[in-house]
């Protein structure tokens, strides 16, 4: 019971775990290679949503620090890393795509299983 | 303080600003940009070895980006290991870019040339940013750069093989990141810090209060750096990313990059986890078993190979193992051995990925089975693949032999024998798939069917380079032997 209400207070990594998982099994399991870019990016921004949600505070203002005023501040680290994240992960896309591209101009298909079976009539 | 003080930094910035550069000079002022690149490496070279002499003076140091200390700024660590550690990286990348500007001529389209540079540049300096950070966000950074400069070196030449291949190490290397970051994650929900040493100083109360978040990010951190380095169930993507690759970029991927990750791990569970840690979970124990198993099925699985840069992809990944092993033994003989090897084995293996490039140059011919009678044809190189075989397999007055030696002496003294047979084993093995092509090559009656091409000098010369290294070190040992044990001791 006590393990149940700790998962219900910290839902939102529970949620950041889900979502790394589906990205994760997609992505090594399903043969459309559009898909498996799709996921890495599920699996991405999984990863994102957990660092973002352990820099928030209850109640938390923007840091910004004003005089005079004493206000409960989030923590701006984990925000700010993840738009490096953000960034690496867009340009692991495109590169990704492109190369789907290319594949396609080769076999017609996105498809990995459909490649095997051309591949293996050759 | 002169601008000596800013070589950790300027490594970096040199290599990337090359990479930056690389494709104007090449549209531009074509014959400026291979030797701006021999240079920018050499000058890289030249520091990381002055680095290593200040280190030998005065002890470990650190240089804080922008001028920011820690925990605001990135912070670079310079010690013994980490020195050694960047030269290994500059010098062996050095040496294959000399050898590549010849092959890429013709592995190549002629004006991807410049763009081939720019992705080498950006590949060296990652490494060597890997070498020498201390920050785990800055390493994440560093990881995802040099994944996709790994896998552009692959793709770049643009055949079905190579682009199959790029994109299967590209889906999993992005596997590999995204369990390190949420790995970092991990550490930081518990800590707050990103710095080596200040994670390294809250982890002990940080285990007492959240031991699960522990044990998930050093699973994470296993599958992570033993993805990237083809440790043993997840090194599928390496056989074909290697062997498809343009030769100079399989030297490169097999010599070094699978490799720093080795270094990586290394980093993580020595310097950032505690000694505690290390203890009660058996991190190693799954470390030094996945190794073995690597160990032997690599050189079970290159036997069987009939593409000879397959054979020699393949028997990375044993290869890669004993530097494994080493870390996972945990005692300061075997890691010494192991990162002895990590030497060698960059040496040897960038060595026969040349040879192999060589031979493909010359003939064309990548089977095994038609390489009978080339001893004859290609003297040099096949002699260099002799010695880089002889190393493999460990024979004494190679470099091979001195890490295994190692490797064997510390398994021995924390009383664990069985890794000494599985090395014997394994080096049964090697000689196994690497013994038939020697003789083969050298003893065969009959001429040589296929036509030859003759080979420049520029590329025989690195081979002439890559035999004397591995001889060197296999006979003088001792200098890097000491320094590395000096090196083990901030670790241990």
């Amino acid at each position: 019971m006590e393990m149940l209400i700790k998962i219900l207070h910290n839902y939102y990594y529970m949620v950041a775990i889900l979502l790394f998982i589906i990205g994760m099994h997609t992505m090594l399991t399903h043969s459309n290679l559009i898909k498996k870019v799709i996921a890495m990016n599920i699996m991405d921004t999984s990863v994102f949503l957990l660092f973002v949600a352990i820099g928030y505070t209850y109640g938390g203002e923007a840091p910004i620090i004003r005089e005079g005023s004493e206000v409960l501040y989030v923590n701006p680290l984990p925000g700010s890393l993840m738009l490096t994240g953000i960034v690496v992960a867009v340009s692991i896309t495109a590169y990704a795509l492109s190369l789907v591209v290319k594949i396609y101009r080769f076999y017609g298909t996105v498809d990995y299983d459909e490649i095997c079976l051309i591949r293996s009539q050759e | 303080m002169g601008i000596d003080q800013h070589f950790p930094a300027l490594i970096i910035a040199i290599l990337f600003g090359i990479a930056f550069l690389s494709p104007p000079l090449f549209r531009w002022a074509r014959k400026f940009s291979a030797p701006a690149l021999i240079t920018g490496l050499a000058l890289s070279l030249i520091m990381a070895v002055y680095l290593l002499v200040l280190v030998l003076q005065g002890g470990e140091f650190t240089y804080h980006m922008g001028g920011w200390p820690p925990p605001w700024g990135v912070e670079f660590k310079v010690n013994l290991l980490r020195a050694y550690m960047l030269i290994v990286v500059l010098a062996v990348s050095l040496w294959i870019m000399v050898y590549a500007l010849k092959d890429l001529e013709h592995e190549l389209k002629k004006d991807l040339l410049g763009w081939y540079y720019s992705l080498y540049a950006l590949l060296v300096g990652s490494m060597a940013g890997m070498a020498l950070t201390n920050d785990l966000f800055n390493l994440f950074v560093l990881m995802e750069i040099c994944a996709i400069s790994a896998c552009g070196i692959i793709s770049i030449k643009e055949d079905r093989a190579c682009l199959e291949a790029s994109f299967k190490y590209l889906i999993l290397s992005a596997m590999g990141t995204g369990c390190f970051l949420l790995g970092v994650a991990m550490l930081y929900m518990v800590t707050g810090q990103l710095n080596y040493d200040l994670v390294n100083e809250a982890l002990p109360a940080a285990i007492e209060l959240y031991p699960n978040n522990m044990l998930a990010a050093s699973a994470l951190f296993i599958v992570s750096f033993g993805t990237k380095a083809a440790l043993f169930p997840l090194h599928v993507w390496l056989p074909d990313a290697h062997a498809s690759a343009p030769s100079p970029s399989s030297a490169m991927l097999s010599g070094l990059v699978i490799k720093i990750y080795a270094f990586a791990l290394f980093i993580m569970f020595y310097q950032v986890f505690p000694r505690s840690l290390l203890e009660s979970i058996p991190l190693n124990e799954i470390v030094i078993w996945l190794a073995s198993a690597g160990i032997m099925f690599g050189s079970i699985f290159a036997m069987v190979q009939v593409d000879l840069k397959k054979m020699l992809a393949y028997s990375s990944i044993g290869q890669i193992g004993y530097v494994f092993l080493g870390i996972g033994l945990d005692d300061t003989i075997a890691i010494t051995g192991g990162f002895y090897h990590l030497l060698v084995h960059a040496i040897m293996k960038s060595m026969l990925f040349m040879c192999a490039g060589v031979i493909i140059y010359s003939t064309g011919i990548r089977q095994i089975k038609q390489l009978g009678g080339i001893g004859q044809v290609l003297p040099v190189t096949m002699i260099a693949f002799t010695i880089g075989s002889a190393s493999m397999i460990g024979i004494p007055g190679t470099g091979g032999l001195i890490s295994k030696w190692y490797l064997a002496l510390g398994a021995l003294e924390i009383g664990r024998p069985i890794f000494v047979v599985i090395i014997l084993v394994s080096s049964l093995l090697n000689a196994v798939y690497y013994m038939p092509i020697i003789v083969n090559a050298f003893m065969q009656q009959e001429e040589f069917q296929h036509e030859v091409k003759p080979v420049p000098r520029q590329m025989l010369i690195p081979l002439v380079v890559g035999m004397a290294g591995v001889i060197f070190f296999g006979v003088f040992s001792r200098p890097v032997i000491t320094l590395l044990e000096n090196a083990m001791q901030i670790f241990l």
